[in-house]
């Protein structure tokens, strides 16, 4: 009998891990220290620009947003700026941060992504590591056109902007329900909540950390502490301790009442919106009420949907565009940041017909032809104004608030009810 | 050369899959223990293995019950249709087709299309008039239904395949002479066919057994948000907002390969003490 031939192969095996670690230890952490954009005129940002291929990395589960992208934003780069926009749909936008740290982990510096539609937890993940480029934002030609003051675009989620970031439209967190199911729907947070609990199984929301799902904790936090100004907007320890386990009460006493009783949820946002389609809930949730309309028009939803309006308001913030470290086109990538802001774009971007995105511009400083152009947007049957929308609207939360509630929604929520 | 040590032909995919193989794991080694952070210094330290503990119990649990289920339908379909394939059945010829049909389609597709079967408000229900109240949580139920039937489907086909071929060409040879001599179809099927499918039916189960415990759409598409299985649980750490997830991503894989590899060792030596307890 021969004897196994295991212990060559071994040795080989130990060999080649040894030279494949021995390459791997000499990377170490790349520093944290954001890149700053050369400062340089507007016209050699656009000279060049031209000829660049610029790939744009943006959640891919919203067709509106991708047709957008695809129909409207990119041959306007074609056609003004010589520079071809390619879209990169990804399921969720970690997956772009991902990619861009791994880029800077390798040292590359033509990466494969140039421009990332992020939001305010993967900004702050990015700055954390320095994987964006910094001082560009405030340099666009079109950003004369936002209010410098705006609240939302100087803080994403808590993390200071400080024109790492290009704002793109804003937001608002919206509940959406069904008038047939729901003839005298409720109008504070706390009224949706008890609603849940007297109709069994009509009611869930999203598993964080799903962005929706996630939002909806948060709004339920600000409503158990008592309104918004209850909750320091800059996370902090004492505070968290202080207020969720109230929050954790509320959640774990309204588990029973959810859909398949709280013993399980939704994994993320399209998983709710395809219960609320089939009708086994009568509420929705959403941070894009934009594309309520189509989805009525579509027949996807019902037509008795509505927006639910809440008189304590729901949490508003600003989507943004960034540009990583590690692109090899910044300039190119400036370029369609600033296209993307121009007036032109917002409105066509503003109407429910293209993609029904509020602008991130402020009315009263457009020149008056393009504060004309938004006033005559024909108006949705579903969705009210963004003013409407809007009324007592409040800031978002820091993102450390986000990570911890999360997690602790997990632990004691989740852990909890099955 | 080539004669004497043929297993040389097998370099030019051995070398890669090695290398490829080696680097993730090496770095995955390294970044569990923080020696790989994305921010800040690289520091030794077993706090990433010490943040998952907690979950790592319900999931190593929950994994293993997972691919056990499958794995064991798998074997027991796939075997029954490799005996009828191998049979001279009128309909083993569609019965090898559908097989062999099934295993090219990816795994993500057949979770979808089982999910759109399976689902409260999916086909079948609809076909059958029932409510999403009368119909049972197959998808993202307590019981793990859908997932574990989307295995047991594909890697059936897999197992039929693997097995019906390693008996197509001496079943029948071995099969006949027993009858002239005498043994009866239970006997047959005991003495003969059984004993020339096993070693090929523990080798398909093992992969099919090491392929659930590491693959994550399907359980991600199918299961429940909680408890999560391994890869699903590894995925969720990797892609967090927050930094500090990675090494704990990292620590939950390497225990992921751990199980894979214990799983596939413990099936090596179970073939090598047959064969010597047959010997």
């Amino acid at each position: 009998m021969t004897p196994p031939p295991w212990d060559r192969r071994v040795r080989v095996g130990v060999g080649v891990s040894t030279i494949v670690a021995l390459g791997l230890s000499a990377c170490a952490a790349p520093s944290t220290t954001g890149d700053t954009a050369r400062s340089q005129a507007w016209s050699a940002v656009l000279e060049q620009a031209r000829g660049e291929t610029v790939r744009m990395w943006m959640y891919g589960g919203d067709p509106q947003g991708n047709d957008y992208v695809d129909d409207v934003l990119a041959p306007a780069a074609a056609d003004q700026l010589d520079v071809t926009l390619e879209r990169v749909p990804v399921a969720d936008t970690a997956d772009a941060v991902t990619r861009v740290l791994a880029e800077r982990q390798a040292g590359v510096d033509d990466g494969k992504v140039d421009l990332v539609w992020v939001n305010g937890d993967n900004f702050a993940t990015g700055r954390q590591a320095g994987a964006w480029l910094c001082g560009w934002a405030d340099e666009l030609p079109n950003g004369r056109y936002t209010d410098p003051d705006d609240p939302l675009l100087e803080t994403d989620f808590g993390t200071p902007v400080d024109a790492c970031e290009s704002p793109w439209h804003k937001a608002q967190f919206t509940l959406a329900y069904d008038s047939d199911a729901v003839p005298d729907p409720p109008t504070t947070l706390a009224g949706v909540l008890e609603w849940a609990e007297e109709h069994p199984g009509r009611f869930t929301y999203p598993a964080p950390p799903d962005f929706t799902g996630s939002v909806f904790v948060r709004e339920v936090l600000l409503s158990v502490s008592g309104g918004p100004d209850a909750v320091p907007p800059a996370f902090d320890r004492a505070a968290y301790d202080d207020l969720a386990p109230d929050l954790w009460e509320r959640l774990r006493d309204l588990a029973p009442s959810l859909w398949r009783g709280g013993a399980t949820y939704p994994r993320d946002a399209p998983a709710l919106d395809r219960l609320f389609a089939d009708g086994e809930i009568d509420m929705t949730m959403t941070y894009g009420p934009a594309t309520l309309t189509r989805l009525v028009r579509q027949g996807t939803y019902r037509g008795s949907t509505r927006v639910l309006p809440l008189i304590d308001g729901t949490v508003g913030n600003a989507s943004f565009l960034a540009i990583p470290a590690s692109s090899g086109v910044p300039e190119a990538a400036m370029a369609v940041a600033d296209l993307a802001l121009s007036p032109e774009q917002q409105v066509r971007k503003a109407d429910p017909a293209v993609w029904g995105q509020f602008t991130a511009l402020d009315p009263s400083r457009l020149p008056a032809g393009a504060a004309a152009a938004f006033e005559a947007l024909p108006r949705s049957p579903v969705v009210p104004p963004f003013p409407v929308l809007s009324r007592n609207a409040h800031g978002e939360l820091d993102a450390g608030w986000v990570s911890a509630l999360d997690e602790g929604w997990r632990r004691e929520v989740l852990g909890a009810g099955s | 050369m080539i004669r004497r040590h043929p297993g040389l032909l097998l370099l030019p995919a051995l070398v890669p899959t090695l290398l490829l193989l080696g680097a993730a794991v090496v770095t995955l080694g390294l970044q569990s223990l923080g020696l790989m952070p994305l921010v800040g210094a690289p520091r030794l330290s077993a706090e990433a293995f010490r943040s998952v503990t907690p979950d790592l119990a319900t999931s190593v649990g929950l994994t293993l019950a997972i691919a056990s289920a499958a794995t064991a339908l798998a074997a027991v379909v796939g075997l029954g249709t490799a005996l009828l394939v191998t049979s001279s059945a009128r309909s083993a010829r569609v019965l090898g087709l559908a097989a062999a049909a099934t295993v090219p389609i990816p795994h993500l597709v057949a979770a979808a299309a089982v999910g759109l079967l399976l689902a409260d408000s999916g086909v079948l229900p609809r076909m059958l008039g029932l409510s999403a109240e009368q119909w049972p949580d197959l998808v993202a139920g307590p019981w793990w239904v859908a997932v574990v039937l989307e295995y047991a489907w594909k890697e059936s086909a897999f197992v039929a395949l693997v097995v019906g071929a390693a008996l197509a060409t001496r079943v029948a040879r071995y099969d006949e002479t027993a009858a002239l001599l005498g043994a009866g179809r239970v006997h047959r099927l005991r003495h003969v066919t059984l004993p020339l499918a096993a070693p090929a039916l523990l080798v398909a189960s093992t992969i099919s057994f090491v392929y659930v415990v590491g693959s994550y759409e399907v359980a991600w598409l199918l299961g429940r948000t909680y408890p999560e299985p391994l890869p699903v649980l590894a995925f969720r750490l990797f892609s967090s907002a927050d930094l500090a997830a990675r090494p704990e991503a990292a620590a939950v894989s390497v225990v992921t390969g751990l199980v894979a590899a214990l799983v596939a060792v413990a099936s090596l030596l179970l073939a090598r003490w047959r064969e010597q307890v047959r010997a």
